[in-house]
């Protein structure tokens, strides 16, 4: 049985952390002024804004996959479906309030999550991935052609900026303030569901789903349930983008962007909120670091410079070493590596323990 | 036999059946043409089948989705054009050639980055094997660039006539080596002691160490006849379609489709799942706006899976308490 279980969760350590990130992360742009970016080649904030993006994406992913054990390979439609829907409010509809375009992405994101996560949560393993792959290619195909809706593969332009109640965020400094305070109220959100009844449903769901059923936690409804909210928040993260982006078309919404948010949760760190957002900073630097770095070295040959055509390269080989030196994610071989998380660490030494008694 | 299985069985039959009177309908309704259509499903039900048996291969033995099984694929496309189209090397020889190297990358990779994670979770591997799709390809586009590359068809591009409909000799090539793969598959499986090795790890890989069936073993020889399968797939493939680097990705997304379809780790599902998909999908292409294909493709395979969980020929899962 989970050690994790028995503890009790009270002891405000997340709080804290939450408290001391966000004020971190807050004063990120204050510092930022203090590296000019043609000395790093790279955009802090507007990165940053786009890290937040993705944040909201991947928290809700991380309650799905790292604490109810349900795979989803279909976030980016719920991106998207976010995304067109604030994009179509706000182009077809003069003078249609952003902030409420934004509110009805997340909306109808989540409402589309129920519609589809209730026969598919079901299935299990393998065979959800497979179902939830094919929705996200039928909504990338929806996308691409349902013309008249979404402008097809040109997709939609002239987004306005977000305003809210008439301040206008058009600029990377003030968007980076109003998706990282989103941000944290997520994370704060999931925290909170986290040491809650049904955040203790979910992490029994998570080591063993009959025997959380046979405890009575009901566990059809509960996976719906962090379904919904994991669209929601990738519907949130979506809207926020297009209005971030200004335009969008059904690029930003394929496969590989889906791949690439389990990809964030499980190099940060499955079912550790923490891990999930180092995961996104991560990702998110890493081929902005990869594409700048040539600029770091002066008077570099000029076939080396041309750092486009093994980029990719690079960033798969670290993506294999990473899970390679950090299988369970950067935030436990963070946590482990600096002894800062020695009681978490402690934990993970029972479950294992507790694994290999258990046997197979 | 269990009432269960009974329903099971009658499922199945239902399933054939709606197939059958797809396919039916379509060659009465459209004639040659229908056949036309058909018969490209079967020639790229042939290649998501091949795919589909790496899948199943090193998930049988492994329980991982190896997200680099297109890529496997791709790589026989364009070395065929290295090796034969530019290399001027007999087709055998390139062909030969071509399988042996993808093999022996297969199982470099498998001893380099899938063997030191042993005893991590499932999870970890297949962001592993992602990281894997995304540097071969990074790297291919390196070698080969991004336009696509043309491989001559091995047997002359003279079209057959078939029943009104047409049909280029490659197809031949490609049903032929789809039957070759799954009886040498089937066959290493069930007869030899290797292969019935490497099915009882699967089951219990500590039961199978205790008598000296070893897990890593099983893990490398599953690697490598994934990617030899994967290889040839693409390889005589590639006369027909274009070879490109990106070609990977759709491939093992049909693949893996082709896979669930007929049940995750059944050879026999794995090539009744990509002859379905590829009808199908072939069928729907001529009937309905062709940018709906794929859409139609998927949803299908969603309801599939919601009737029957765990695919057209696959066992149910044992739920462990």
């Amino acid at each position: 049985m989970d050690k994790q279980l028995a503890r009790p969760l009270d002891d405000g350590r997340d709080y804290r952390t939450l408290g001391i990130v966000t004020a971190f992360i807050l004063l990120i742009p204050v510092w930022a002024r203090f590296i000019p970016g043609d000395v790093l080649h790279i955009d802090i904030v507007n990165v940053m804004v786009l890290a937040g993006i993705y944040a909201c994406v991947v928290v809700g992913l991380n309650l799905l996959v790292g604490y109810a054990g349900q795979i989803s390979l279909g976030h980016a439609a719920f991106f998207g479906i976010g995304a067109y829907t604030t994009a179509i409010l706000c182009t077809r509809i003069h003078g249609f309030p952003t902030w409420l375009g934004v509110m009805a992405g997340a909306a109808l994101s989540g409402a589309i999550g129920w519609l589809v996560g209730k026969p598919v949560l079901r299935l299990k393993g393998h065979y959800l991935a497979m179902a939830t792959l094919g929705l996200g290619e039928i909504a990338f195909i929806l996308f691409q052609q349902l013309k008249g809706l979404t402008g097809g593969t040109v997709g939609i332009l002239d987004i306005p900026p977000l305003s809210i109640f008439g301040l206008k965020f058009d600029t990377d400094l003030k968007l980076y303030f109003v998706v990282w305070i989103i941000v944290m109220a997520l994370m704060l959100l999931s925290i909170n569901l986290m040491r809650s009844r049904v955040g203790r449903g979910l992490r029994a769901l998570h080591s063993s789903e009959v025997a959380a059923d046979a405890m009575g936690v009901n566990t059809s409804t509960y996976k719906v349930q962090v379904f919904v909210l994991s669209a929601a928040f990738a519907g949130l993260g979506g809207a926020l983008f297009a209005h971030f982006q200004k335009y969008i078309n059904p690029e930003s919404f394929v496969l590989a962007v889906s791949i690439m948010f389990i990809t964030m949760v499980v190099v940060g760190g499955m079912g550790n909120i923490w891990g999930g957002l180092i995961g996104v900073l991560l990702l998110t630097f890493l081929p902005q670091v990869i594409q700048a770095m040539p600029q770091w070295i002066p008077g570099l040959p000029s076939a080396l410079q041309n750092f486009s055509n093994y980029e990719l390269v690079l960033y798969g080989l670290l993506l294999i070493l990473f899970m390679m030196f950090l299988p369970k994610g950067v935030a436990d071989g963070l946590g482990r590596a600096t002894g800062f998380t020695e009681v978490r660490a402690r934990r993970l030494g029972d479950r294992r323990r507790a694994k290999k008694l258990e046997g197979r | 036999m269990r009432m269960g299985d009974r329903n099971q069985v009658r499922l199945l039959w239902g399933a054939a059946a709606l197939v059958a009177v797809v396919v039916v309908f379509t060659l009465i309704y459209k004639g040659s043409t229908g056949l036309q259509w058909i018969l490209s499903g079967l020639t790229v039900g042939s290649i998501y089948a091949l795919v589909a048996m790496g899948f199943s291969v090193i998930y049988s033995s492994t329980r991982v989705i190896n997200f680099a099984q297109g890529e496997f694929t791709m790589l026989g496309g364009v070395m065929m054009f290295t090796l034969c189209t530019s290399g001027g090397l007999p087709l055998w020889l390139g062909f030969l050639l071509t399988v042996g190297i993808v093999t022996l990358l297969g199982a470099g990779l498998e001893r380099a980055a899938i063997h030191p994670l042993k005893d991590q979770s499932v999870i970890t591997v297949i962001i592993v094997t992602i990281g894997m799709a995304i540097f071969i390809r990074a790297l291919a586009k390196w070698i080969w660039g991004t336009d696509p590359v043309k491989v001559a068809s091995f047997t002359g591009d003279k079209p057959l006539r078939f029943f009104g409909a047409s049909i280029v000799p490659q197809s031949l090539w490609v049903f032929g080596l789809t039957l070759l793969a799954v009886v040498l598959v089937f066959a290493f499986f069930n007869r030899t002691l290797l292969g019935k090795g490497m099915r009882a790890a699967a089951d219990n890989p500590d039961a199978a160490s205790l008598v000296g069936i070893s897990a890593s073993t099983s893990s490398l020889v599953a690697w490598s006849i994934a990617a030899a399968v994967g290889a040839a797939a693409g390889a005589v493939i590639a006369p027909i379609n274009f070879a490109a680097y990106d070609a990977g990705a759709m491939l093992g997304l049909k693949g893996f489709s082709a896979a669930v379809l007929g049940g995750l780790g059944s050879a026999p599902g794995a090539v009744v799942g990509g002859l379905v998909l590829g009808v199908l999908e072939m069928i729907t292409a001529g009937f309905a706006p062709s940018g709906y294909k794929d859409a139609v493709a998927f949803l299908i395979l969603i309801l599939v899976l919601l009737i029957r969980p765990q695919g057209l020929l696959g066992k149910p899962a044992d739920v462990k308490v």
